[in-house]
């Protein structure tokens, strides 16, 4: 063979060896315990895992992560403004908020939220000042799923806000400077160019926090709220086939959330090489990702 | 509410200090004075720049010639002195004993009549070619987008960057990146334009056809101050030329005077290591 034409080889270690050996045991042991341990009952799950009143619970859990997301975004696209505003007290109302959301328990908030007409029994909503009101039973207001929607929504919104600001701040300072030099206003400035830019940076992260939200929803339980975990805890109260049960839950999680990871992992490839161009600011051969890694190297 | 406030900042009689300084197309600045905490980066700078004068700002980096032209456009506040941009007190209005902040609205409307190209370019990576030369007019004027994009393919086509239009920032070269930044500002119809280093961030062959777009457009009348490193550009096509060092103007006057025959020694030891 031409010495030109000899491939370079990396030969693998000894650590990928033994790691190999060690997955492999791991493997084999998990699947032992599974088929032989009688106690998992494979039976049952198989018996529950499309039974109506679990399958209603999903769609709840699934209704619940929607609706808290969707308002929880639009409170954090709020409270992120007001973070980044330059009249000071605006700003502090809004870091306020941001350190008691993310400072206390969201199961402790939770609970809260559910109890809150203990606090406030009746509330008016009305015009300040004038006799246009309306009195509002605050405990029939606040059912277990209100409060699960307000306790959620709120607490991921401090979350939230804080991923936005960042993406704020992600933006070039020569962009800001640029559109001053123009003469826009500042809400020109947020809405056309610091909005847009952050994007990229902003929803991966709200991605990720969706796939949080769904397992996260799982909390409200304790409200007595029919969502996945509830549902199964109600048949296992009846027939005290708690692991099987669990494991229904378990399952439907885990299937939900790789369901949810394909289309996050499109949303980061997509957004990691837009950012990519745009801070190199030069174009760039688009390679297909797997021309850069591929071959005996690996 | 505008309009009516900037005819009243326009009027020369309003003025505590009377007289006429400069009107549309010019720079006045008496005693200027900027630091950022401790340190003074501009000191006793006085300009006048008329109208459609070339003036270029010369000088060692971090000799203030930045900071000048972030000042002339509102981006850094000065501290102390008189600035007067397009016959108008920029970002300030003068009252008996002080000098009171304009709201951020009209620092705005004054700055739609000073352009500014930097030296990385800026533009925004979201927006085309074509919407970058139109974000100014659309988002701020108002301006219908049919109008304002015809005007951006015409601005375009004036840079050498016909058929351009549709491509993003990512997929220019540097020096197509700065020529649509310098459309970009000239479609606010500035009558000022600011050049701050246009040519430092480019690869050295693409230096020519920025400078080139720079001289068509000084030819045409348009009152320009650029800091630059290009002595021939400054030597041939500016009116005035100053030497900043240290935050000071050390020495300042027609381009060929200062750039040939410089008086000061530090202009001269600065320009013999520039000139070789």
């Amino acid at each position: 063979m031409k010495t030109t034409e000899k491939p370079r080889v990396h030969q693998r270690g000894l650590l990928e060896y033994a790691a190999w050996a060690l997955c492999l045991l791991i493997v084999i042991g998990v699947a032992h315990t599974l088929a032989t341990n009688e106690n998992y009952q494979w039976g049952v799950v198989a018996q529950y895992f499309t039974a109506p009143t679990v399958l209603k619970g999903l769609v709840l859990t699934l209704v619940l992560t929607a609706l808290t997301m969707f308002f929880g975004t639009i409170l954090a696209m709020f409270i992120a403004i007001l973070r980044v505003s330059k009249v000071r007290p605006l700003m502090l109302l809004a870091s306020g908020y941001i350190t008691f959301f993310r400072g206390t328990p969201v199961l402790v908030q939770l609970i809260f939220w559910f109890n809150i007409a203990a606090l406030y029994p009746n509330i008016r909503i009305g015009i300040p000042f004038t006799d246009v009101s309306q009195a509002v039973d605050v405990n029939a207001l606040m059912s277990a799923t209100t409060a699960a929607i307000v306790g959620l929504s709120m607490n991921v919104a401090a979350y939230l806000a804080e991923i936005i600001r960042g993406g704020f701040a992600s933006v070039d300072k020569g962009q800001l400077e640029a559109a001053d030099s123009l003469g826009m206003s500042g809400r020109t400035k947020l809405w056309r160019i610091i909005i847009p830019q952050s994007m990229p940076t902003v929803i991966p992260a709200v991605g990720n926090q969706v796939i949080g939200m769904f397992k996260e929803t799982s909390l409200v339980s304790v409200l007595g709220v029919a969502e996945l975990l509830q549902s199964v805890q109600l048949i296992y109260a009846r027939t005290y086939q708690t692991i099987p049960l669990l494991i229904v839950a378990c399952l439907w999680y885990l299937l939900m959330t790789l369901a949810l990871s394909y289309p996050q992992s499109l949303i980061e490839k997509k957004y990691s090489r837009s950012k990519s161009r745009v801070a190199t600011g030069a174009a760039q051969p688009q390679l297909p990702l797997d021309a850069t890694v591929g071959g005996e190297a690996r | 509410m505008t309009d009516v406030s900037n005819d009243v900042t326009n009027n020369p009689a309003n003025s505590v200090t009377g007289g006429v300084t400069g009107g549309v197309g010019t720079v006045y600045a008496r005693g200027l004075r900027k630091s950022f905490g401790d340190r003074v980066v501009l000191d006793r700078i006085d300009l006048d720049v008329k109208c459609g004068e070339i003036v270029c700002l010369i000088g060692p980096s971090g000799s203030g010639k930045s900071t000048l032209l972030r000042c002339v456009n509102g981006l850094e506040e000065v501290d102390r002195g008189v600035l007067r941009v397009n016959g108008e007190d920029l970002g300030f209005r003068e009252t008996d004993n002080a000098y009171q902040a304009l709201p951020r609205k009209e620092l705005a409307a004054q700055r739609t009549r000073i352009g500014m190209v930097f030296q990385q370019f800026n533009l925004f990576p979201n927006m085309t070619a074509r919407e970058n030369v139109m974000s100014g007019p659309v988002l701020v004027k108002g301006t219908p987008k049919r109008e304002a994009s015809q005007r951006a393919d015409s601005l375009l086509a004036s840079v050498g960057l016909e058929g351009h239009g549709e491509h993003y920032p990512w997929q220019m070269s540097g020096g197509q990146q700065q020529r649509v930044a310098i459309a970009r500002a000239l479609a606010m119809d500035p009558q000022v334009m600011l050049f701050d280093e246009p040519t430092s961030a480019l690869d050295p062959e693409r230096v020519g056809e920025v400078l080139a777009v720079m001289k068509d457009l000084a030819e045409r009348g348009m009152t320009m101050m650029v800091a630059t490193h290009e002595m021939g550009f400054a030597k041939e096509v500016a009116d005035t030329v100053m030497f900043m060092d240290g935050g000071l103007v050390v020495e300042q006057g027609p381009s060929k005077n200062v750039i040939c025959n410089p008086k000061e020694p530090r202009t001269q030891k600065f320009l013999e290591k520039v000139l070789v």
